[in-house]
């Protein structure tokens, strides 16, 4: 559905997107997640129609922004970071016009189910400049999907809004699984990994990673990491004796006990050596790496 | 096109309608024209014929700076609003959106120009006026207006700040309506034609506003819209490049 192949764009000598490459496939929700600037607006903005690339080639529904930009404009529906309004019209009237420009055939029937949809219905008659952020929220979403597109872009769509409604929105992103193709942006690392089937982390202008979030966490981690904690030994001694195990990669401390990093499951080699040398072993498990430390560590190389 | 024309359009004239602004600029016309024709209608009664030209004659000047305030917000306001990135993501040309724009302040300035129409009203009650004069004289604020508005469009598209987008088309609006006088003190007679020939007034007072029609007034007044527009459909598509 989204096909986007090498695409760059260039503002003057300044990179913003350097020949980046995915897909979105019909239904899917995917992801782009990246720190503020590292392009993900810009490539939104290619996607939807809004600017030309300097290279690459992006089409939506196997036409090219460029060469078929109408078309490609009437298949997406796009709210960008800051939702636009006009304030002095109402809500209805803001819903209609967009549903209009956008060659909805019968407007009236799509703007109430659109409102049903995102739940507005009740504030049809309200002056955009009376509605809350929240509720600005709402609208933005129901102006981007008002002509029933097949691929919607939501760029940072929980920005700014209370929690509550943040769990609304990605709720609603959700949603729009089932019938759209979603391609949304954030920075949050646990917002991609709860909202979408595949993430693509990009960083100043580059993927450096992309994937399942399940996918991703298992490429990406590197062995196992274990979490510690040995009684009846002084701390450096303890060290001392994690690290003399064959197979411990490295050992950190970690408030009472230590981080320990192995190639493979070491449990049982672990307690074993730590009872051999006539210690206790007050604590052992498992720590399983999130999204976010991947993505830290993905960031932190790249620079 | 035509529906994203009509739906830019539909939403423009909307606008005027539920902005307090609109309304403003609507009593300020309508107040100053009332008192032009009040006092030349006293004069009228004792001294002289009344002029059948005398609202658009005065509306040659009066959209210097009417013109700006209609306009100012326009694309301005979009800009800076953000929705410009959405109309410019709509399934509709620059063009069009343009296009919707400078009707929606032409209509709305037509439906001032019928409201002065009154006047006339009043005037052929009284007395035996000149009619086709009138017509004429009013054919000519119409399109005089039309060019009037277009200038103030492309200010609004390169600010998204209205007070300067009025500010520089008052200005550049100024300097087209000046250009007449100064025609009239150069020396140099080939110069002064020509500047007269580029000024706005200068296609209206000694037509329309003496009661003739020409071709190339029309002509005149058209091609400024039309180069006008042109520029502001680039501007706007200049967004997409930033």
């Amino acid at each position: 559905m989204i096909e986007v192949h090498e695409l760059t764009k260039r503002y003057g000598s300044y990179l913003a997107v350097d020949a980046i490459s995915f897909e979105a496939h019909p239904g899917e929700v995917v992801g782009l997640l990246g720190p503020n600037g590292a392009g993900k607006t810009t490539t939104m903005r290619i996607l939807t129609g809004f600017m030309p690339p300097t290279g690459g080639t992006a089409r939506i529904a196997g036409y090219d922004v460029m060469a078929d930009s109408l078309e490609v404009r009437r298949r997406v529906g796009y709210l960008p970071e800051r939702v636009p309004v006009y304030p002095d019209m109402t809500v209805s009237g803001y819903i209609t016009f967009w549903a209009k420009l956008r060659g909805v055939t019968r407007p009236r029937a799509q703007v109430d189910a659109v409102l049903e949809r995102v739940n507005l219905a009740d504030r049809r008659n309200t002056l955009i400049r009376n509605l809350s952020k929240g509720l600005r929220q709402r609208l933005g979403l129901a102006q981007a999907l008002v002509h029933n597109p097949e691929v919607v872009i939501l760029d940072e769509p929980t920005i700014g809004i209370d929690p509550q409604q943040v769990i609304e929105v990605r709720e609603s992103v959700r949603e729009l699984g089932k019938n759209h193709t979603v391609l949304f942006s954030t920075h949050i690392l646990s917002e991609a990994e709860q909202v979408c089937d595949r993430v693509v982390i990009i960083n100043k202008g580059r993927i450096i990673a992309q994937g399942t979030p399940q996918t991703l966490r298992a490429q990406l981690q590197p062995g196992v990491a274990l979490y510690v904690e040995i009684g009846g030994l002084g701390k450096e001694a303890a060290a001392r004796l994690l690290r003399e195990i064959p197979g411990i990669e490295s050992v950190e401390r970690q408030g009472d006990g230590f981080a320990v990093r192995a190639s493979s499951d070491m449990r049982a080699a672990l307690s074993d050596a730590v009872l051999h040398a006539g210690c206790r072993l007050l604590e052992l498990r498992p720590v399983a790496m999130t999204l976010e430390d991947i993505f830290l560590d993905l960031v932190g190389r790249g620079n | 096109m035509l529906r994203g024309v009509g739906t830019v359009f539909g939403r423009e004239v909307g606008q005027y309608f539920a902005s307090p602004a609109a309304y403003l600029i609507a009593f300020a016309l309508l107040l100053l024209t009332g008192l032009m024709f009040n006092s030349d209608l006293t004069f009228s009664v004792t001294q002289k014929a009344a002029d059948p030209a005398l609202i658009p004659s005065f509306l040659s000047f009066a959209m210097v700076f009417f013109a700006p305030l209609l306009t100012m917000r326009m694309l301005a306001e979009e800009s800076r609003e953000g929705t410009l990135e959405l109309l410019l993501t709509a399934p509709v040309s620059d063009t069009a959106v343009v296009l919707g724009k400078f009707l929606g302040a032409w209509f709305y300035y037509s439906l001032l120009l019928l409201v002065t129409l009154i006047y006339q009203v009043i005037l052929a009650a009284i007395t035996q006026p000149d009619l086709g004069h009138a017509i004429c004289a009013y054919i000519g604020i119409w399109l005089y207006g039309g060019a009037t508005l277009a200038v103030g469009l492309v200010f609004s598209s390169l600010t998204e700040n209205q007070i300067v987008a009025a500010f520089l088309s008052m200005s550049a609006l100024l300097l087209l309506w000046l250009s007449d006088l100064a025609g009239e003190i150069i020396a140099n007679l080939d110069l002064a034609r020509l500047i007269r020939q580029l000024s706005l007034q200068g296609h209206y007072t000694t037509s329309f506003a003496v009661g003739i029609v020409r071709a190339e007034d029309v002509a005149f007044y058209a091609g400024i819209m039309a180069v006008m527009l042109f520029i502001t459909v680039r501007i706007v598509e200049s967004h997409r490049w930033r």
